[in-house]
Order: structure tokens, then C-alpha cells, then sequence
């Protein structure tokens, strides 16, 4: 109780005696310490207001992970796709859940510019750990070398950076692009020698938005894996579809019209696997074979109803979850790898019971 | 004569006030709503803000003087895309590889001149066939984005060189490379508005092109050097910001043709020409990248951005026209 009032006390009034008699406390030291209530230059009463409270927290809570920690998020392009958005809300809701995080949301709205500003003002705020979605996974780097030589954590999500900036990443959270191409093709191909045509079997492939890492590794795995598993099977054309519906039907409308003979169609993510659908569907072609990369609700309803084959299974909310997990094990100093993985499984019309209806 | 001069001075006070307003705002919901521990006001921060303005600002103030002429080029973004290539894919070529960092001053000057063509080519037909500039770089920043996918195929270009990306990280008495460029081109270019005959021929021009060309002003060539200046602007920025990031998606600079417009008409230039002034488009480029951040600083979700912008756009226009009414009636007393 004495305790307690004093360090109530010490935090607001910056009384250094109030400090010096509750010193025993090893968390409650470090808790005020970082915060800044004894460097009193930026006394505000919001922040001794909330340094006191941590103090408080502290005391009962001893040694214990009381700290709060301050991580930054600066995300490539919110509106642009259901994954983004459900990202977005998954990684509020799990940095609220938690006690110990407060939270800084950003979005680049796809501009490197605004990226790269986004960064500089996390670096100027003094965050703890900065999470960044790439939306060029060059031109960041040295807004994220910035970053490390001023002593901040960078994590990079979902699609990581090139490898000359990995001396500046902590740790990479996110999925593994090139073994879900990869599944996919797996997915195709036994698909095709299912149906008995894996000899002469004709692909088109409709890839993401340039210059994105996602982009670029879904279709080197799919590329890569194709040949081996299925080495009669022909790609015929890539075109990328910008990971949106409305261009990849224009892009499958153009495919169809250019080749009389098409068994598969592997897309980048269902948004545009299902663009491609529709086009094949208004123009009257049956019997291909529809695989995407990253499975959504529209993909899920279409393999519901026979029309779409399969794809894989990879949850946003288990990705925003996985960036901010890695962000906090990173600042309480655990040993990470630095590619850290979560899974993607197959899923095709033969299993999807095992699998939820994305809500995205 | 002195309320003409009162009325300039509101309109261009206007924006420096509204800056105040956002600095103010932005400071004092911070204190409440940020979970940051430093001030918004901080030095620091000021000094990014303008570093940050640079990419649109360097553009924007080029875009006040073809907006001062009457004209406009949309096709801004695409030539600050298309510099950019040349900038980072003609560092990666053998000649230029064996001559070490000095292959660094000659990319730039290759860059600037790409720029400063794909602007003559603009101005050229905008002087040459009479069409509206409007159209002539709408069709121009299409086609201009179609070279962009043709030369960079639908992957980055990409060089880093850490060199350049040293240079332009560092901070001259304070400022980072970035702000000078982007300051020593305002003033460049506000001498040029203010002291210069050319200058004075781009306010004339804008105002009542009829009585320009009576004046015995060349009107098309005049309107080209503008391009040409423009063009070399956009690619300047390119120049500026690229040296930090080292890589360009083929879609990079999209919109910032309509940013940079939103600055100079936030700025108080009018969009039909004949008056508007550097020093308020730099105002407007400050206000937008502060909106920016103050809007990320207190945590508020980024699309509000360009609601907000958007809204304050019309008030701005709303303002400039009540204005300009006022103007016109006292006239007719």
C-alpha cells in the first residue's frame, strides 16, 4: 500500500525521493525508465499519467512482462483486397487483446513514397518494433536500415524485402510464397492425372501485381514445380491479373480467345482464379481446371459449388497474428528463425469440410 | 488598389494559416490521442515533414507555372516513373558499371534528360497542333506509362547502391538532400516567376492569351520551355527520391499528377491561369504531407486523408471564387 501511493506519487509529481524508496522493484524500474518520467524534458500529463499505471501494474506484478511496448505497422495497401482488410482488423483486434501492446496502424495505400514517410515518422516516434508489409521489396531497404541503425526491430510480414536487406530484418513472419505456387502445381497436377491427360494438358497463369515479392515467388514455385511433378504438361502463357477480379476475367477473355485448348488455369490468389471463372463460364468453355494460390470466400463458395478445384489455405488473421507474435517474441529477446513460416495446407473440393469458410 | 492588395495577401495568407491550424490540431490532439511520447511539433519531425513533401513538392511547383499558363500536364507521374528507370537501369549498364561511382552524376544527367524530352514532346504538340494541353498529356501519360511497361516488362527495376543512398540520406546544416533540392528549386524557379521577362510572360499569357499574342509574345515556344521545365522537374524528383529507394515499381508515381494539381489549387492558383504564386504551392504541398502525418500520428485510419483533403479542396475553391465575386461587384459600383 505505502508502495504503491508512493509510486503513484513519484509518477506524477517527479519526485525523485518517491522514486529512490521503491527501487526494489527490478520491473517497476525498468517500466518508468522507459516511459521517460525521470528524463523530465517530455513531462506530459498523459504520459506520466500512463507511466504511473504501468508502475502500479508493476508492482504487483513484479519482475513480470509488465512493459508496455509500442509497435508500428505500416501495411502496403489496405482497400485493395479482402485479405488486406481482414489483416488490418485481425492485427487491431489481437494488438487490443493484448495488454502489453499499443498499437501504431499504417497504410501506404501501395505508394513507396508514402511507405518509405510512414517508416521515417515510426523511426521519429520512437517506437519499439516496426512491422512492415512491403509494397516494393527493394526501394524499403534503406528506410529499413534506418530503422535498425536507430536501434528498432524491423519485422517484415506476409511478403519479405530482397535479400540485400536482410542484415537489417529481424525477422521475417509471414507464408512461404513459393511452396504455396509450389502445393498449387502439386494440386493441378494430380488433378490432371486424376482426369488422365497429365501427358498433353495445356496451363495459362494469371500472376499478382508487378514488381510484388508475392507475386514474383507464387509463380516461381508454381513455375519451378510444375515440370517435375508434371513434366508433359505445358505452361502456355503468364499475364498478371493485379490481384484483381475485374482484370483477370479481361485477361482469361483474352487467353480464351487466343487458345482453342485450355485444361488449367492457375491464378495467384482466388479473387482472380474466380475472374478467370466467370470469363470462362460467360464464354461457354467447360472441364478446366481452376487452381489458386491463396484461398477466399468467393474461391471457397466456387468449389462448393463444383466449379472452382482447389487452392490453399492461408488465413490473414493467422498472418496478422504471426507478425505481432514475432514482433513481441522478438522484443522480449527470444531466439526467432529468421524466416518464420506459418502453414499452408491444400485445399481442393476433395477436403474442404476440414476447412472454415474464409471470411475474407 | 490596397483592397486588391488586402485581397492578395488573404488568399495568399490563406494557406500559411491553415498550416498553423493543421500544426496546432495536430499538436494538441496528439498530446491525447497519440501513443507516441514525442511532440508533434518536434524538430525533428518538421524536418521530415519537409523532406517528405519533396517527390509531389518538386513536381508541384513545376505544375504552378504550366497551371499559370492555362495548361496542364497529367502526364507528370509517368515521366517521374519513366526517369526513374532510366536513372536505376542505366546505372546497371557495363559502360557506365566500369566507371565505378562517377557513373552516378551521369545517370542523374541521363534521368534529367529524359525528363526534360518527354516534356518537349509534350510541349511540341501542344505548340505545334494548338490541342488543348489537357488531352495532349492525357494521351502522353498513357502512352508514357505504356513505354514504362514496355522497357521495365512488369517487374521493378531495381540498383541500389548504397553510395547514392548515402548521399541522399544525409543532412546538409540540418536539412536532408532531399529539402534542398526541393527548396533550391522554389527559389529557382520564384526568381524566375518574379524577376524574370519569362516569368512575367507566363502570367500574361494565362491571363488573356488573345492579348499575349498581340503583345508580340511567341506564345508555343514560351509554352514549350515550360513543358521542357516541367518534364526535367518530374524527373528531377525522380532523381531525388530514387537515389534513397533504389527500386521502381512500373506503377510507381501514379496520381501524382492529380496530388501535384491538388497542391497548387490548395496554393490558390487558378485553374484557368494568370495568377497563382510558387511560394503558395509550396504551402500546399507542406499542408497535404502534414495532413499526412498528423493523420498517422494521431492514429486516425489513412483513408481519412483524402477525405479530409478532398473537402478542404472545395472549401479552398469556395473561398478563392467568393473572393474573386467580391472583386468583380465592388467593380461595377
Amino acid at each position: 500500500m505505502d508502495k504503491n501511493e508512493a509510486s503513484i506519487l513519484g509518477g506524477i509529481t517527479l519526485d525523485k525521493g518517491a522514486f529512490a524508496s521503491v527501487r526494489d522493484t527490478e520491473g517497476w524500474e525498468v517500466a518508468c525508465k522507459r516511459d521517460k518520467i525521470i528524463d523530465g524534458r517530455n513531462q506530459r500529463m498523459k504520459v506520466t499519467l500512463k507511466a504511473a499505471l504501468v508502475c502500479t501494474t508493476a508492482m504487483f506484478a513484479t519482475a513480470a512482462a509488465a512493459e508496455t511496448m509500442t509497435i508500428g505497422i505500416t501495411q502496403n495497401n489496405v482497400g485493395v483486397d479482402s485479405y488486406q482488410t481482414t489483416y488490418e482488423r485481425a492485427f487491431i483486434a489481437a494488438a487490443e487483446a493484448n495488454p502489453d501492446v499499443e498499437a501504431v496502424v499504417l497504410d501506404a495505400g501501395g505508394d513507396v513514397a508514402r511507405q518509405i514517410a510512414q517508416m521515417e515518422d515510426l523511426i521519429q516516434q520512437e517506437v519499439d518494433a516496426i512491422i512492415i508489409w512491403p509494397t516494393n521489396g527493394e526501394a524499403v531497404i534503406p528506410a529499413v536500415r534506418k530503422a535498425h541503425n536507430a536501434g528498432i526491430p524491423v519485422i517484415v510480414t506476409n511478403s519479405n524485402i530482397a535479400e540485400q536487406g536482410f542484415d537489417f530484418v529481424a525477422s521475417f513472419s509471414g507464408p512461404d510464397n513459393i511452396t504455396q505456387g509450389a502445393r498449387a502445381a502439386e494440386i493441378m497436377c494430380d488433378k490432371f492425372k486424376d482426369m488422365g491427360i497429365e501427358a498433353e494438358a495445356r496451363v495459362v497463369q494469371i500472376s499478382g501485381q508487378p514488381g510484388y515479392t508475392t507475386a514474383i515467388e507464387r509463380q516461381k514455385g508454381f513455375d519451378d514445380r510444375l515440370p517435375e511433378v508434371c513434366p508433359n504438361v505445358t505452361l502456355v502463357e503468364t499475364q498478371p491479373g493485379d490481384w484483381n477480379r475485374e482484370k483477370s476475367q479481361q485477361v482469361m477473355e483474352a487467353f480464351l480467345v487466343k487458345y482453342d485448348d485450355i485444361d488449367g488455369v492457375y491464378a495467384g490468389d482466388d479473387n482472380m482464379g474466380v475472374g478467370a471463372l466467370n470469363a470462362a463460364k460467360a464464354a461457354g468453355r467447360e472441364g478446366i481446371i481452376f487452381v489458386g494460390a491463396t484461398n477466399f470466400a468467393v474461391g471457397y463458395d466456387a468449389m462448393a459449388a463444383g466449379d472452382y478445384w482447389g487452392s490453399i489455405y492461408q488465413s490473414p488473421v493467422d498472418d496478422a497474428e504471426a507478425a505481432l507474435k514475432t514482433a513481441i517474441d522478438i522484443l522480449n529477446g527470444e531466439e526467432l528463425p529468421f524466416l518464420n513460416y506459418f502453414d499452408t495446407p491444400k485445399i481442393t473440393q476433395d477436403n474442404m469440410d476440414e476447412f472454415t469458410k474464409p471470411v475474407f | 488598389m490596397t483592397r486588391a492588395r488586402y485581397r492578395d495577401a488573404l488568399k495568399h495568407g490563406a494557406i500559411w494559416a491553415f498550416i498553423l491550424v493543421e500544426l496546432a490540431f495536430f499538436s494538441i490532439a496528439g498530446e491525447y490521442l497519440s501513443v507516441s511520447d514525442k511532440a508533434f511539433m518536434d524538430f525533428d519531425n518538421m524536418l521530415l515533414l519537409l523532406k517528405q513533401s519533396a517527390p509531389i513538392g518538386i513536381i508541384a511547383l513545376g505544375m504552378t507555372i504550366i497551371m499559370i499558363n492555362g495548361n496542364i500536364d497529367l502526364s507528370v507521374g509517368a515521366t517521374y516513373a519513366l526517369s526513374a528507370i532510366v536513372l536505376l537501369d542505366s546505372m546497371t549498364w557495363p559502360a557506365l558499371q566500369a566507371m565505378g561511382d562517377w557513373a552516378i552524376p551521369l545517370a542523374w544527367g541521363l534521368a534529367l534528360m529524359t525528363g526534360a524530352v518527354l516534356g518537349a514532346i509534350n510541349g511540341l504538340i501542344v505548340w505545334k497542333t494548338g490541342v488543348d494541353a489537357f488531352i495532349v498529356t492525357l494521351g502522353s501519360m498513357l502512352g508514357y506509362r505504356g513505354l514504362v511497361f514496355m522497357i521495365n516488362g512488369e517487374q521493378p527495376t531495381s540498383h541500389l547502391n548504397w553510395t547514392l543512398v548515402d548521399f541522399a540520406e544525409a543532412q546538409f546544416l540540418g536539412l536532408h538532400t532531399a529539402t534542398w533540392f526541393l527548396l533550391l528549386t522554389a527559389l529557382a524557379l520564384w526568381l524566375m516567376m518574379t524577376r524574370t521577362v519569362h516569368g512575367r510572360n507566363a502570367y500574361a499569357i494565362g491571363n488573356n492569351r488573345e492579348a499575349a499574342v498581340n503583345a508580340g509574345i511567341r506564345v508555343g515556344p514560351h509554352m514549350m520551355w515550360n513543358f521542357v521545365l516541367i518534364g526535367f522537374l518530374a524527373a528531377l524528383s525522380a532523381v531525388v527520391f530514387y537515389s534513397e529507394s533504389g527500386s521502381v515499381n512500373p506503377n510507381d508515381g501514379m496520381l501524382f499528377e492529380l496530388w501535384a494539381v491538388t497542391a497548387v489549387v490548395l496554393g490558390g492558383t487558378k485553374l484557368t491561369g494568370g495568377y497563382g504564386s510558387i511560394i503558395s504551392t509550396l504551402g500546399g504541398v507542406i499542408a497535404i504531407q502534414l495532413l499526412r502525418k498528423g493523420l498517422g500520428h494521431i492514429g486516425a485510419a489513412t483513408e481519412t486523408v483524402n477525405l479530409v483533403i478532398g473537402l478542404i479542396l472545395i472549401a479552398v475553391l469556395l473561398l478563392d471564387r467568393q473572393l474573386n465575386r467580391k472583386g468583380k461587384e465592388e467593380l461595377k459600383i
